[in-house]
């Protein structure tokens, strides 16, 4: 479903809103701190204002909005360095069971999901976090058991929904496995960006039921939309580290005059500026090309009386995975630059804990590995662009 | 004032109009405007007909239309692929005239001006005057009914045949530097003015130094007040602002396809991952750039500001010298080699050193991001030593 541009606006309005007020710098500060690494009252209100089960098809008590929206969304989430299992759950895992089907599933786990009362994760990928089907290291045995390990498993200690991709004998399958399952075993991992938690799993032998049929191809277009929504909080969240920079320039007095009249720093500045104005285009023309491909794919599936499953093992046009792709990696490196030098341009108090420039970094190199990570998708450019 | 028609009756009109008249010119000589009979004619007949410059007052050719009216005028002679119409948009000495000129100025270069009769060039930057264009030290005394002008002026294009150069020139050396500059139209065929070709590092002369030697300008070419000339300067530049194309040229030789994929096929490069990070980078460059435009264009549509306009400069320059560099990567030791017998090494080379046209050229990227602070980002400005005092105790170098 597509919205007007001014219901859009008003969406991202409301989500800012909400945001100023639930999940400030000290928020932020509270919840890395805190065991969930989330705040269960926001969770509720974002879900309560759509946001979680934006994606999810209104017949399971979601929004039915696309990429553009969530591209709208996350730019607030992103300025906010909100922590929440949203992209986690809400994108890469509510997506992934639209994709994959079936319908009996998508009943059964998709309205928990929107509602927020179920939280989702996918376990994508081991050790070597490529996330594309060569970084797989569990496999599924013959009798439907599952055995080996995942990593960076995106809040995975809160999930009570829990997906994984596994090797079978006929490619990667995508599995659902029970939070107490036998032989699975969740560990909190040591993170270097506290606002995005990650886990890591253990499966010994441990009975999973398979989703559908549905195969890498469902869970690239998972993958493709939670890039999106990485982008666009790279997007935001590189806006206001410039913002809360800029700012500084303007107050912080040296020799006498504000720090921003030395060219040394504006300069800086402007070159900042073009980045984050890059990073702002890349993601939203990346949602553009997304929502247009995806209502392209409705149509032919309309007319074909084909499933969600044949359109997302389709895969992408080429332009619209170019533009993710694009995306993907100029909005990482945008937002790591842009934090980089905002620490550096605030000297002595940018190198404190207390400061929040270091909290942007962070956040900024979590989503620079993410789901595919820059060398990934400057492939995946390169490949869309003939190279 | 002639009556406001509907857009689509003027289009009609327009469309009539450009359908009796219009006939595709036949080649003349570029450059030499005098040498070029019926484009001046054809100019004639569109500036008779109102459409040279329809937002202006019908006392000066004009029809007192406005922009978006007048722009359905340039849509149709786009269409038709007829040249002339809109100089109200393009001009920038008929408009600069126009609004801050004399009468007698205004009646003496404006109608040659718009019928390309005459043509003019802009006496601004100096030796020692770049960056800092309200340094200029070019001075106009008075003298009777008229002025004498001494100085040099550089980065002058098409001097050799311009008819009028704008001069900006200091005419009050006890104020403050901005204060002490008027804006002059001044007549080029005398003999106190001399033109020579500079030569740039591509090899390529596109821009003249002049050299100012007791020139004569006539008291009724002073454009705007004695003293105010910066402020004249402010609306001429507005106005080439407005009109500057991305700088960026074609190659010499035109052997480089824009496709930079290609050219690292034909090199057998395209396996080679650490050239794919730089190709992937400036690809994206470029789409980037492509996409903050289109994104400005949407918000200028829409009547929303955007802050991306002024990067453009900025971004182009960088693009221009990261694409540069991957050709350079990509033909390795071939770029040794020069000439016509080496087209591809010397395209390479070309826009190697090509690059700092727009890095440098209409404010170096150092300007642009000064202005990219202080006007998008609200920065403070550095404080001016100069501002304040006499010009003539300013220290130069």
């Amino acid at each position: 479903m597509t919205i007007s541009a001014a219901e859009r606006t008003a969406l991202r309005e409301a989500v800012r809103d909400l945001l100023r007020d639930a999940c400030t710098e000290q928020d932020v500060r509270r919840v890395m701190n805190s065991g969930d690494g989330f705040d269960r009252g926001l969770w509720r209100q974002l879900a309560e204002l759509g946001v979680v089960g934006m994606l999810i098809d209104p017949g399971y008590g979601g929004s039915g909005l696309g990429s553009l929206e969530l591209e709208a969304v996350t730019e607030e989430t992103g300025a906010a360095l909100l922590p929440s299992p949203f992209i986690s759950s809400g994108v890469l895992a509510a997506s992934l069971i639209q994709a994959a089907g079936p319908p009996e599933d998508q009943k059964r786990l998709l309205p928990g999901i929107a509602s927020g009362e179920s939280i989702a994760t996918v376990a994508l990928t081991g050790k070597r976090g490529t996330w594309a089907p060569d970084g797989v290291d569990v496999t599924a045995g013959a009798d439907g058991t599952l055995t080996g390990g995942a990593r960076y498993v995106t809040f995975g200690q809160a999930a009570d929904v829990i997906l994984v991709a596994a090797r079978t004998a006929d490619g990667i399958g995508v599995f659902e496995v029970a939070p107490d399952a036998p032989g699975f075993t969740r560990t909190a991992e040591s993170v270097f960006d506290p606002t995005v938690r990650l886990s890591a799993f253990a499966f010994d032998r441990t009975p999973a039921r398979r989703l559908g049929t549905a195969g890498w191809g469902a869970v690239q277009a998972a993958l493709d939309l939670a890039v999106l929504a990485l982008a666009g909080e790279q997007a935001g969240g590189a806006r206001r580290i410039l913002d809360i920079t800029v700012e500084y320039l303007k107050t912080r007095i040296q020799f006498g005059r504000p720090i921003g009249s030395f060219q040394a720093l504006k300069h800086f500045a402007a070159d900042l500026l073009l980045e984050v104005e890059s990073a702002t285009s890349a993601a939203q023309h990346a949602a553009a090309e997304h929502a247009a491909a995806e209502h392209a794919a409705a149509e032919h599936a309309a007319a074909e009386h084909a499933t969600a499953e044949h359109a997302a093992a389709a895969g992408l046009p080429g332009a619209a995975a170019g533009a993710v792709a694009l995306a993907g990696f100029t909005c990482a490196e945008a937002f790591e630059t842009t934090a980089l030098y905002a620490i550096q341009m605030h000297g002595g108090i940018g190198f404190t804990w207390e400061h929040p420039a270091h909290l942007f970094l962070r956040r900024a190199r979590s989503g620079a590995q993410l789901f595919g990570g820059s060398r990934a998708h400057r492939e995946r450019y390169l490949v869309s662009k003939g190279a | 004032m002639t009556g406001i028609p509907a857009p689509e009756e003027l289009r009609a009109e327009v469309k009539a109009w450009l359908a009796q008249h219009w006939t595709k010119l036949p080649h003349e000589p570029a450059g030499d405007q005098h040498a070029r009979p019926a484009r001046a004619a054809w100019l004639g007949k569109v500036l008779a007909a109102g459409y040279a410059v329809p937002t202006w007052p019908t006392a000066w050719h004009g029809r007192g239309y406005p922009n978006e009216l007048a722009d359905a005028i340039e849509h149709e002679f786009a269409a038709a692929g007829a040249p002339g119409a809109r100089q109200d948009k393009y001009s920038i000495p008929a408009n600069t005239v126009l609004k801050f000129g004399t009468e007698t100025l205004k009646r003496d270069i404006i109608q040659d001006v718009l019928t390309g009769q005459a043509t003019t060039c802009l006496f601004y930057s100096e030796p020692g005057a770049g960056s800092d264009l309200a340094g200029v030290r070019t001075t106009a005394v008075r003298d009777g009914d008229h002025w004498v002008v001494n100085g040099q002026k550089v980065w002058t294009s098409s001097a050799a045949t311009a008819d009028y150069a704008l001069l900006i020139a200091r005419t009050d050396w006890d104020v403050p530097k901005h204060r002490g500059l008027s804006y002059f139209v001044v007549p080029m065929h005398q003999p106190g003015i001399e033109v020579r070709p500079l030569v740039q590092i591509t090899g390529e002369s596109h821009f003249n130094e002049v050299f100012i030697t007791d020139a004569v300008v006539p008291g009724e070419y002073l454009v705007g007040a004695e003293g105010d000339g910066w402020r004249v300067l402010q609306t001429a530049l507005a106005y080439e602002r407005s009109i500057m194309g991305d700088g960026a040229r074609a190659s010499r030789h035109h052997t480089l396809a824009d496709d930079l994929i290609g050219l690292a096929r034909e090199h057998g490069r395209l396996d080679d991952p650490v050239l794919r990070y730089h190709l992937a980078k400036v690809l994206a460059l470029r789409e980037l750039n492509a996409l903050n435009n289109a994104r400005a264009k949407a918000a200028a549509e829409q009547g929303t500001s955007s802050s991306i306009m002024s990067l453009g400069k900025l971004a182009m320059a960088n693009i221009l010298h990261a694409e540069a560099g991957l050709r350079t990567e990509i033909a390795g030791p071939e770029t040794l080699l020069a000439g016509a017998e080496n087209p591809e090494a010397d395209d390479i080379n070309f826009l190697t050193l090509n690059a700092f046209f727009t890095s440098i050229g209409g404010g170096t990227n150092q300007i642009q991001r000064n202005i990219i602070g202080e006007r998008v980002l609200g920065l403070p400005k550095e404080p001016e030593i100069d501002r304040n005092i006499p010009f003539r105790q300013v220290r130069r170098s």
